[in-house]
């Protein structure tokens, strides 16, 4: 690298988080929009790993508590989301099942992984390496919402399935704690400042030298 | 007026500057200092060290982000008078199933707190980012600042995150899905317009920059 590109924080500047705009941090708050200015977003790291323990610990009893009971001709029948996918899987409805296996599954554990690698990477644990870094942020920022396909479908069994003795389908307390992981991770995911990755490269100068791949200025 | 799509002639009509300057932009992901200098139309300019977005000039911005929600609000409507699945079992009995319906039914089964976040996420949070981006769009086409479009404006940016539009409609898929062994189920008209709703929304958000609107508005307000 020829020059080092400018950083803001080293003029003192800071990007409203809202608008967009720069100015002085010294202002404290943003003169256009009014929003609070920080150069980075306040206790970043320790919030990120409390909302994350707090989806961990809630994994657990989302994945073994029922999300739904369905009531068929008078038999009662609780159905976690992993026994959900497994039935998807027996009949025949592969993609079905990968598609919950991925949203229900994968992504919130993911998520939970990569959010302490980041968390661990910004702190100085984990020598970062910046290519990746991105890849993993991007991927905590944009899927965890996908995350909320299972709640919707027992909302939408619940309203349908609703066949007087035949067959009633009731939300189970699962549903509950799995929404509020996936919640979690989404706070975390957003309180988490990106920029400390950054900060933590160039303190130990290994600030990456390479361009992006298609520049469109 | 509409105009035709060149790649080799794209105009540079950049959006007004407020007053001042030098004018800034930092990139929220690696924190790097750029100018900002304005970009032709439909591109974006991105940033130099890390390579994520800066801001991008959007075609027609203003005009298609109220256009996009008017759509998107309409196809609200719509999508509350039609069912997105109906289901007929055996014995005569046949359900449908309406956007609202979903979330009363949590709610009467004893999860109010489901219900109040799936009305959120599916019905209130794209409702209301319609309705934000018309009001705010709307009267800066001609100039002027709508009251309150400072704190509607700023509102936008942290719904965006909560419209959940995509997901609730691949879970109406699986749980079509779901059903198909036990009843015959089929899509209404609701499902359509809500997959249409569900474009004329990731169009709407896409069509304006934020780093636009903000300009816009203190260009406007000043």
């Amino acid at each position: 690298m020829r020059h080092p590109l400018p950083r803001a924080v080293h003029h003192g500047l800071a990007g409203c988080h809202t608008c967009g705009k720069v100015s002085p941090v010294v202002e404290r708050v943003c003169p256009r929009c009014g929003s609070h200015l920080h150069l980075r977003k306040a206790h970043s790291i320790s919030r990120t790993v409390a909302l994350m323990l707090a989806a961990a610990a809630l994994y657990i009893p989302a994945n073994i508590l029922p999300v739904m009971t369905v009531t068929e001709l008078g038999d009662v029948d609780a159905t976690t989301i992993t026994q959900g996918m497994i039935r998807f899987w027996r009949t025949g409805a592969y993609p079905i099942a990968l598609v919950i296996f991925t949203a229900s599954i994968m992504i919130p554990l993911l998520k939970i992984v990569a959010l302490s690698w980041l968390c661990l990477a910004a702190s100085g644990k984990l020598h970062p390496s910046p290519s990746m870094l991105g890849r993993v942020y991007w991927f905590t920022e944009l899927l965890g919402r996908w995350s909320m396909i299972d709640i919707f479908v027992v909302g939408i069994l619940v309203a349908l399935v609703q066949l007087g003795n035949y067959m009633t389908i009731t939300p189970g307390p699962g549903a509950l704690v799995f929404a509020g992981v996936v919640v979690l991770t989404m706070f975390a995911a957003m309180s988490f400042d990106p920029r400390l990755l950054w900060d933590r490269l160039e303190m130990l100068g290994l600030d990456p030298p390479s361009p992006p791949k298609s520049s469109d200025t | 007026m509409i105009k035709p799509f060149s790649r080799s002639k794209r105009a540079l009509h950049p959006w007004p500057k407020p007053p001042g300057g030098p004018h800034y932009s930092v990139c929220h992901f690696c924190d790097t200092l750029h100018e900002s200098e304005p970009v032709p139309e439909g591109t974006a300019a991105r940033c130099k060290r890390c390579g994520a977005l800066l801001y991008q000039n959007r075609p027609a911005s203003l005009v298609r982000a109220t256009a996009f929600s008017m759509t998107s609000l309409i196809l609200m409507g719509v999508v509350h008078y039609f069912p997105f699945l109906i289901m007929d079992a055996d014995g005569g009995f046949r359900a449908t199933l309406n956007l609202t319906s979903a979330a009363r039914a949590l709610f009467e089964e004893g999860s109010p707190i489901l219900a109040v976040g799936l009305a959120l996420f599916t019905i209130i949070a794209p409702i209301s980012m319609a309705a934000g981006l018309i009001y705010v769009c709307g009267p800066l086409m001609f100039g002027r600042v709508a009251p309150g479009a400072f704190f509607v404006a700023k509102w936008l940016n942290k719904t965006e995150p909560w419209n959940m539009v995509e997901v609730f409609l691949l879970g109406v898929l699986v749980s079509l899905l779901k059903l198909a062994k036990v009843a015959e189920v089929h899509f209404g008209a609701g499902f359509w317009a809500f997959g249409l709703l569900m474009f004329c929304m990731a169009a709407a958000i896409a069509s304006i920059d934020r780093d636009e609107l903000w300009d816009r508005l203190e260009v406007a307000k000043s």
